[in-house]
C-alpha cells in the first residue's frame, strides 16, 4: 500500500470524523445501548458478587451487542443517503475500507473508554492484570472493526437489512470472543496468562483483515 | 492518451424488460455523445454499463488507453460522472464535499473558490452545508467535482437538471471546453439543447 492510498485512507478517516461528530447518532447509540445495559444489570443484580468469567462475559456481551447498534450503519447510511453511488464513483475499495474500519476501531475505542470504568466500578471488578486486560480488548475491538466494516457493507446491499448485520457478524467474531472472554477473566483473577490466546486473536485479526481486504473489492465493484 | 469505450453485442434485460438486444458501438475521446431517448429507454442504464458499474447478460463493454485494455479498476480512476442518483454529504460543506471528493482521486484544487465561480457558486456558498443547499446548487456542486477530479471520461446523466439558464448554459460551454481538451464525454438528456450541443447523438 503506497504513500497515495495511505493519504486517502486518510481523507476517507477524516470524513468519517468530521461527519460522525456532527451527527453523531452512531456513537450517540452504542453509548446509550451500553448505559441501559449496565444500568439494567447492576440494578438486577442488586450488588451481588459475579465470578470472573461470568463478569468478562457480560463486558463483552455488552461490546458486542453495543457494537452491533452502531458500526451496521457505516455503509447502511450512505446507501441511504445516496453518497454510495458517488463514492463508488471517485474513491477505490481499499481506502474506503481501511478508513471506515479505522473509524470504526476508533468508534469502539471511546465506547470502551466510556464502558470499561462504568463496568469496573459498578460491578466491583478486581483487575489483578491491567496491562493483559487492555491488550485483550485491543486485540478484540480490532477484530471485531474488521469483521463489522465487512459485514456492514455486506449487509447495507442486502434488500432485507434487518438483524442481518447481528446474525453474519456474530459467527465470524466468535473465534476472537470466546478467547477474549478467557483473557478478559485470567486478567480480572491474575496469575499467570499464558501467551498463545493473545498470539491466536492477533493472528485471527489478521487474517480478518486480509480477508476483508480481497473480498471487499468484490463486494465494491 | 486516446480513449476508447466499445460496446460489442451488449445484451441487457431487467426482468422481462430487454433494454439492449444486441448494442454495438464506440465512444472515442474528443467527442461528446448525447444518448437520447424515452423515459425507461436505457439512458441511465448505458452510462452505468460504460462506467462498468453495471455488467451486460452478455457481450462486452470494454475501455482502452490507446491500445492497451484497462481493467476495471484502472479505468474507474479515469472516470467523473454526475448522476441525479449521486448525492453528496449534507453534512459537509460544500468545501469540504469538494475536497473529499479530488482527495479521493489525487487532484489538487489550486483555486478553490475559481472553481466555484465556474460552475456558478460564491465563495460563501462554499462555506455552507450541502444539506442547506438547493437542488440547482447541488447540481452545481457535482459539476464542479466532475471539474475538480479532471477526469478523462465524463459520464452525465441529466447534467442540466435542475438549473436554470445561465446554468445550462454553463454546464454547455464546459463540455464545449472538455471536448476541446480531448476527453469522452457521454450524456444521457432529455434537452434537446444539450442533444444538439454534442457531435454525435445516440438514440435509444
Amino acid at each position: 500500500m503506497g504513500r497515495s492510498n495511505g493519504i486517502k485512507i486518510l481523507t476517507v478517516l477524516r470524513k468519517e470524523i468530521t461527519a460522525g461528530l456532527r451527527h453523531r447518532a452512531a456513537l450517540a447509540s452504542m453509548l446509550m445501548f451500553a448505559l441501559t445495559a449496565l444500568a439494567c444489570m447492576s440494578l438486577a443484580l442488586g450488588g451481588a458478587a459475579l465470578e470472573p468469567k461470568i463478569l468478562a462475559a457480560l463486558l463483552w456481551i455488552v461490546i458486542f451487542f453495543a457494537s452491533t447498534v452502531g458500526l451496521d450503519r457505516s455503509f447502511e447510511d450512505e446507501a441511504a443517503a445516496g453518497t454510495l453511488a458517488t463514492l463508488k464513483v471517485y474513491a477505490d475499495a481499499q481506502s474506503i475500507l481501511f478508513g471506515k474500519m479505522i473509524y470504526s476501531l476508533l468508534s469502539l475505542t471511546a465506547l470502551t473508554i466510556f464502558l470499561l470504568p462504568m463496568f469496573i466500578i459498578l460491578f466491583d471488578c478486581p483487575i489483578a492484570a491491567p496491562l493483559s486486560m487492555l491488550l485483550t480488548v485491543a486485540l478484540g475491538l480490532v477484530g471485531l472493526s474488521g469483521a463489522g466494516t465487512l459485514i456492514a457493507a455486506i449487509a447495507a446491499t442486502a434488500s432485507v437489512k434487518s438483524g442481518l448485520f447481528s446474525i453474519l457478524l456474530f459467527p465470524i467474531v466468535l473465534p476472537i470472543f470466546l478467547p477474549a472472554i478467557a483473557l478478559t477473566s485470567a486478567a480480572m483473577l491474575g496469575g499467570e496468562i499464558s501467551l498463545t490466546m493473545p498470539i491466536a486473536m492477533l493472528l485471527y485479526d489478521a487474517i480478518l483483515i486480509v480477508a476483508s481486504s480481497i473480498l471487499f473489492d468484490y463486494i465494491w465493484n | 492518451m486516446s480513449m476508447r469505450i466499445v460496446f460489442d453485442g451488449v445484451k441487457l434485460s431487467f426482468g422481462d424488460k430487454i433494454i439492449f438486444d444486441g448494442l454495438t458501438t464506440e465512444f472515442e475521446s474528443g467527442r461528446a455523445t448525447a444518448i437520447v431517448g424515452a423515459n425507461g429507454a436505457g439512458k441511465s442504464t448505458l452510462l452505468k454499463l460504460a462506467g462498468r458499474f453495471l455488467e451486460p447478460d452478455d457481450g462486452t463493454v470494454k475501455a482502452f488507453d490507446g491500445d492497451k485494455e484497462l481493467l476495471r479498476a484502472e479505468y474507474r480512476k479515469r472516470i467523473a460522472a454526475l448522476a441525479p442518483t449521486m448525492n453528496l454529504y449534507d453534512r459537509l460543506t460544500a468545501s469540504e464535499n469538494l475536497k473529499f471528493f479530488a482527495g479521493l482521486r489525487d487532484a489538487a484544487i489550486d483555486d478553490i473558490d475559481g472553481l466555484f465561480a465556474r460552475v456558478g457558486l460564491t465563495v460563501g456558498d462554499g462555506k455552507k452545508y450541502v444539506g442547506e443547499y438547493s437542488t440547482g446548487m447541488k447540481q452545481r456542486l457535482k459539476l464542479a467535482i466532475v471539474l475538480a477530479v479532471d477526469a478523462d471520461v465524463w459520464l452525465l446523466d441529466e447534467p442540466g437538471a435542475n438549473l436554470d439558464e445561465a446554468g445550462r448554459s454553463m454546464v454547455l460551454s464546459e463540455i464545449a471546453r472538455a471536448v476541446g481538451e480531448k476527453k469522452l464525454i457521454l450524456l444521457a438528456t432529455n434537452d434537446p439543447i444539450e442533444a444538439e450541443a454534442a457531435e454525435n447523438v445516440l438514440r435509444l
